[in-house]
């Protein structure tokens, strides 16, 4: 494995400044799930890493008004944190089915948005959940909706010395269902296709649906059109099956080791449509 | 860029001179000769070198030994009891045939300790996600979620 410096920055402050003096070549490490697999794959060559496990302003989850988590939030942690599982259980259940153990005792909801994967299983979610992330850099901070900040496989918003603090959800509402759905080759692997959906239903019509898919396009996607057309209806059969109809159109996934594209494309039809009855059961 | 990390290994104050792209997994089996922790796949998938960092089980691999400083670490070699006995999941294993060549056996063994640590009385479907991050290729797993069963009924 290629040599690489380490850092362990006590303040983000501090984490900027050797950004900016790496000029660079360094990156950050959050739990290394990701980064170190990709160094020992010989995919990322770093002469440093800077790790951001003690600076304590990254870490802490809390749920007063709506829900705000530290990036270095562990997905262990929310997978066992009461008020998650109650209020947002699709938040809660992508926690608990992503990797195995040994990966969830390290790795964070932060590092997991960073790294952009397609298939990053916190992000539909976050997608439904409306989620605000929270960057900072030298230059000051900034918000940034979940929706804006993927741009491509591995690539976000961020510029290289920036980092994400927060992750913020909207508190829930009153009739707000939601769910989490994933298909794998085995339990606990990379998607082959994941998706949440969140309904908010009043007198049996459907107020308000966010639908996000994942592992089907270049970033996990955010299906507006198909929201569009459940919203202001009664959610029945007919309407379910032409959401998953609509699903296949909007998403463009590709073959690879884990699946085809065509097996991609037809399950995450039948995802958002499962994650929709989900979520209608549990909402009210 | 190398550094002195002191931490806890197996309950005694170690310390040892580390280069910063080292991985625990390394620091356990060259330089502290504990060869019980495996290294199968070195990324994250097999479980083989799976220990216990503040009593959470890690994949020691995937783990920067820079990042152990302060913490304490418990290796295969740790669970052994007083008078050298085996420890009660080492003896289910040994029982109940959830060992052939013996190579996942040290991390199943350590994901074992962290799932009973946290849960002394685990279903079969927690004991199933309790080693999703373990790959045994001898045994089909039937008898290691036999030897778990068994190894919880002494915990
Ligand atoms: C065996 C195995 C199974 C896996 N299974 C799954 C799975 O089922 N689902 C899934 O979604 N993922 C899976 N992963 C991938 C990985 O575990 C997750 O993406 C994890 O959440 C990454 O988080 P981390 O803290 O380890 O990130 P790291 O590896 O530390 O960082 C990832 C990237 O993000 C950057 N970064 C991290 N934090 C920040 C921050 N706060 N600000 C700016 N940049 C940052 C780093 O520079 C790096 O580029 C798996 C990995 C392994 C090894
Ligand atoms: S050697 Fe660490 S998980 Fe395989
Ligand atoms: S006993 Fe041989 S790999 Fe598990």
């Amino acid at each position: 494995m290629k040599k690489f410096d380490y850092y362990q920055p006590e303040s983000l402050k501090e984490a900027y400044g050797l950004m900016e003096k790496l000029n660079g070549e360094a990156r950050f490490i959050a739990g290394g799930t990701d980064v170190i697999v990709r160094i020992k794959q010989g995919a990322l060559h770093p002469d440093a890493l800077i790790s951001l496990r003690r600076i304590s302003a990254l870490k802490g989850l809390g749920n007063e008004d709506g829900l705000s988590m530290g990036s270095m939030t562990l997905f262990r942690d929310i997978e066992r944190d009461p008020a998650i599982a109650r209020d947002y259980p699709a938040l809660g259940e992508a926690a608990s089915v992503l990797a195995n153990p040994q990966v969830r005792n390290v790795a964070t909801i932060g590092g997991n948005l960073c790294n952009a994967a397609p298939s990053a299983d916190a992000a539909p979610p976050l997608m439904v959940l409306e989620a605000t992330l929270t960057i900072e850099g030298p230059g000051g901070q900034r918000e940034v909706s979940i929706e804006d900040f993927f741009r491509g496989p591995g690539e976000t918003c961020l510029e290289h010395t920036e980092v994400v603090t927060r992750i913020t959800i909207p508190k829930k509402r009153k009739g707000t269902g939601m769910a989490f759905l994933k298909i794998g080759r085995v339990a606990q692997d990379i998607a082959i296709a994941n998706a949440a959906a969140l309904i908010v239903v009043e007198n049996g019509v459907c107020r308000k649906c966010r639908l996000s898919a994942g592992a089907v396009a270049p970033v996990p996607l955010r299906l507006k059109r198909i929201e569009g057309i459940v919203e202001g209806r009664k959610i029945e059969p007919d309407l379910l099956d032409r959401v998953a109809e609509m699903v296949q159109e909007d998403v463009s996934p590709i073959t690879d080791v884990r699946s085809t594209a065509q097996y991609r494309k037809t399950v995450s039809g039948i995802l958002v449509k499962r994650a929709i009855k989900e979520a209608l059961d549990r909402a009210g | 860029m190398k550094k002195l990390i002191r931490f806890t290994l197996n309950g005694h104050e170690v310390s040892a001179e580390v280069e910063s792209h080292r991985m625990l997994l390394e620091v356990l089996r060259n330089t502290f000769h504990l060869t019980g922790t495996k290294e199968g796949c070195g990324q994250g998938e097999c479980g083989a070198c799976t220990v216990l960092v503040d009593g959470l089980s890690v994949d020691s691999c995937l783990y920067p030994a820079f990042e152990v400083e302060g913490k304490s670490v418990t290796t295969i070699e740790g669970l052994v009891e007083e008078g050298s006995r085996l420890h009660p999941i080492q003896e289910a294993f040994v029982e109940h045939g959830g060992i052939q060549c013996g190579f996942c056996t040290p991390g199943m063994i350590m994901s074992t300790k962290a799932l009973l640590d946290e849960n002394p009385h685990p279903t079969d479907d927690e004991i199933k996600r309790g080693i999703s991050g373990n790959l045994c290729r001898c045994t089909g797993y039937v008898q290691i979620v036999e030897s778990i069963r068994k190894a919880a009924e002494k915990y």
